[in-house]
């Protein structure tokens, strides 16, 4: 095994097996997986701060096996940020905040791809900062499905006063986010409402969208798992990569650029590629940044 | 006293077989306590609650489950799970003999002795066997299998007996360099100091100078209760953390004391 | 930074104290399961339940006891466990220097490390430096989890380890495991030096591996190819359709969607 250490902040990092190929039908080595990382990080950092970290490690390559880990690894360095979140019976688990850049890229010489974070701040594990609407396609649908379903939510929350955002799953789907930051909502409130819009879209939109989760009624048809919802629930956190065959990520879309795009009627044109991810965010900037400030009340609750 | 015969086997390597019996080497004692309902002291006892009906489950409505995703599982059943027991036969399996020198102690986990096995077979081997480790300053790797458990260890001869270490996995091991610690800059001066306040207070290891005060304390602390007495509740002490601009002076302290 | 290590607290020798937390220096590399409920498959946690009241007890409901006599129990606070020893429950006191070399690994527990707490980390360092050029290694008792042990800290590639130890009366003699007078012939100890000499090897332990493991996560493999995992079921996949003012303001505006469509 081949290590290497650099210094960061004063802080001596050890990394391994940067030639490693992780990515092997596509060639992204962890080297070019840690330079995306550093060059995203500015975007990134601020969605994945004091959040409950869950790493989906990757340590022979997106076709091996992963390991999927909530605890904080205990052989971690002395300056990786923790909290500890109380569990069920009793014992608290300690979990990594991915807090600064030496402690993402620690995270990534761990060959943790992907990043997934709660919809709560690990101080406040019970108040999610948002809402989200988790649109995944069925078989046979895709994610063109998936847009035209998004953009319909996107009106049907802006009738109801509701300002939303879209980004790529990275995957098949789309995630649709509404923005909350208040201190009184609940995971109660958040599940209740996504529940009932969902409802209602299937209502209206029958052989386009189910709230259910039985496989026979995803058939054809985006679903809308609105039980994502939870405090136990982690999302795959904005900007991070996909452990697919290509390396994508999960990456924000402008509501004028997904309708465009949805009309070309070619699924991979939604989808971002790491290197266009760090330019597009380096040109625009964060469009997910709304997210962390935007204060909106759920109404008619 | 030793205990009783935990397992039956024998050491196999070349053309030689020496069967052996294995016994626990150590031996702890511990106070025991039970967690009890406060208000009328009845034993509890610990259960599986189901998260949603808040009852016990019993163990036939339990299945293990491994968890690939957020709150999904992969569903493993009792037989699948013996289908990955290891084979169980009674050898213990040298694969090579290492100098004793390299093989770190961190990797050394629960050790048994290995009493000759005079039943059948000669012992006559388990003699020469002991002579020649010893001798040559070296130690067996092995492995073997025991209760449908793999497990990797070191033969190792001490005096007249012959004693199986368990080793831990090279993988299990903690690598230093994950801590992330810091160099710091320490001066020639402080080094030496150190050096000659660590000389001062050196003393040759003699175990059986320490007891296990914190045991006895606990026992007298019961009997008092049980007395009737009343005992006093101590706070924990915590020492002043040295700063770094006086270590050097403390160090000097230091050794003016002791010297 | 909440609590990472197991122990957080002072580790002294002389007038020097170094704050330090104890982090494990073994991650066991077995595959965990979770239990589920059979039918469901929801998580399972365990709690401690009362036999004679059949509930769960929470945990300010629960003491510890002692048993001196069948049934009757000595109860004890958790303040009062923490002030058997007071002094020895927040500081490791190195009061003398040893070599290992002396100590039989017969006495070896269990390892951690130790690693500096915010403003040690100069002390810590020299403490690591200098034992390391003495070739010495610190033994103290402290008390972890209302157990006291006496440890040996060593200087170990740039860090501080601890080693617990075993008491010496919680070794078990050996005098009876031992062989009787037995003579040993000179042809069969010539034999057995020659087989073991042709397997002396230079000691590589990455070499050895937990096959049950690689089984495990081979069967766990195949499985995740076969069919999906599964997962407990939603809370309230029934339920109505919402809160009837939501579901009136919904109604509203989807209509005005549908229209501008």
């Amino acid at each position: 095994m081949n290590r290497t250490f650099i210094e960061m902040a004063g802080r001596r990092l050890p990394l391994s097996n940067l030639e490693k190929d992780l990515y092997p039908s596509y060639g992204f080595t962890k080297a070019q997986i840690l330079e995306y990382y550093r060059g995203i990080a500015p975007f990134m950092l601020p969605h994945l701060k004091d959040r409950a970290l869950t790493f989906k490690r990757y340590p022979d390559g997106v076709d091996k096996d992963f390991f999927f880990e909530k605890r904080c690894p205990g052989h971690r360095p002395v300056w990786v940020n923790t909290a500890e979140i109380p569990q069920d019976d009793g014992e608290p688990m300690i979990v990594c905040l991915v807090n600064d850049l030496e402690t993402l890229i620690w995270a990534e010489n761990l060959a943790s791809l992907e990043l997934h974070v709660p919809l709560a701040r690990a101080g406040s594990p019970q108040t999610p900062d948002s809402m989200v609407f988790d649109l995944d396609p069925g078989d046979e649908a895709s994610i063109l499905d998936c847009a035209r379903v998004a953009l319909i939510l996107r009106d049907l929350l802006s009738q109801i006063g509701l300002v939303s955002y879209v980004k790529t799953s990275g995957q098949k789907g789309l995630h649709v986010l509404v923005p909350l930051n208040r201190k009184d909502t609940t995971f109660e409130d958040t599940k209740t409402f996504s529940k009932t819009v969902a409802g209602i879209m299937q209502k209206h939109y029958a052989d386009l969208v189910t709230a259910k989760m039985t496989k026979q009624e995803r058939k054809g048809r985006v679903f809308i798992n609105w039980s994502q919802n939870d405090a136990s629930k982690t999302m795959v956190c904005v900007y991070s990569l996909r452990a697919r065959k290509k390396p994508f990520v999960s990456f924000p879309l402008e509501w004028g650029e997904l309708e465009n795009l949805a009309g070309l009627g070619d699924p991979e044109r939604l989808q971002v590629m790491h290197s266009e991810a760090v330019s597009r965010a380096e040109k625009k900037g964060d469009l997910f940044e709304e997210m962390l400030v935007k204060e909106q009340k759920l109404p008619h609750l | 006293m030793p205990g009783g015969t935990l397992w039956k086997g024998y050491i196999h390597f070349g053309d030689t077989d020496v069967p052996v019996k294995l016994h626990a080497a150590i031996k702890e004692e511990r106070i025991q306590f039970h967690l009890l309902h406060k208000h009328d002291q009845v034993k509890l006892r610990q259960q599986m609650i189901c998260a949603y009906e808040k009852q016990p489950v019993p163990t036939e409505e339990q299945s293990k489950g491994f968890e690939v995703e957020d709150g999904k599982y992969i569903i493993v059943n009792p037989e699948e799970l013996e289908q990955t027991d290891p084979e169980s036969n009674r050898m213990i399996e040298v694969h090579e003999f290492v100098k004793t020198a390299q093989i770190d102690p961190i990797l050394l986990d629960r050790v048994y002795y290995l009493e000759p096995d005079m039943a059948g077979i000669q012992g006559k081997g388990y003699d020469a066997f002991v002579k020649a480790l010893k001798e040559m300053d070296v130690e067996g790797i092995c492995t073997w299998t025991m209760r449908k458990r793999s497990y990797f260890g070191a033969l190792q001869a001490r005096g007249k007996v012959l004693r199986l270490s368990t080793l831990r996995y090279a993988d299990e091991v903690v690598p230093v360099e994950s801590l992330g610690l810091q160099e710091a800059l320490l001066s020639e001066k402080e080094l030496k100091i150190a050096g000659d306040l660590i000389n001062q207070l050196a003393a040759s290891f003699e175990p059986r100078k320490f007891e296990n005060e914190h045991q006895k304390k606990l026992q007298d602390m019961i009997e008092k209760k049980a007395r009737g007495e009343k005992i006093a509740v101590l706070a924990p002490k915590r020492l002043k953390p040295t700063e770094s601009d006086e270590l050097l002076q403390v160090l000097e302290a230091s050794l003016r004391k002791v010297a | 930074m909440a609590l990472q290590g197991i122990w957080s607290g002072t580790i002294s020798f002389s007038l020097v104290a170094i704050p330090v937390q104890l982090v494990k220096a073994i991650e066991a590399g077995q595959v965990s399961f979770h239990l589920l409920h059979s039918k469901d498959y929801s998580r399972l946690s365990r709690r401690m339940f009362c036999p004679e009241e059949k509930t769960m007890v929470p945990p300010d409901e629960i003491i510890r006891g002692y048993e001196i006599v069948p049934g009757k129990f000595i109860l004890m606070t958790d303040e009062e466990l923490e002030s058997v020893s007071p002094e020895r429950s927040r500081t490791i006191e190195i009061v003398e220097f040893i070599d290992m070399k002396e100590v039989d690994p017969i006495y070896y527990d269990h390892p951690y490390y130790l690693v500096p707490s915010k403003g040690g980390e100069k002390a810590y360092q020299l403490l690591v430096e200098v034992m390391r050029r003495t070739n010495k290694a610190g033994l103290a008792k402290f008390v972890l989890a209302e157990r006291e042990y006496l440890v040996a800290v060593t200087s170990r590639e740039g860090a501080l380890a601890l080693t617990t130890l075993h008491y010496n009366d919680e070794i078990l003699p050996d005098a009876d495991i031992a062989p009787k007078k037995g003579k040993i012939e000179a042809e069969e100890e010539s034999r057995m030096k020659k087989s073991i000499e042709q397997m002396i090897e230079n000691f590589n332990p990455g070499k050895y591996s937990d096959g049950r493991r690689k089984k495990l996560l081979d069967l766990l493999a195949a499985k995740v190819k076969e069919k999906a995992p599964v997962e407990a079921p939603a809370v309230e996949e029934e339920g109505g359709e919402g809160p009837a003012d939501l579901v009136a303001a919904l109604e509203e505006s989807m209509r005005k969607v549908k229209e501008n469509r």
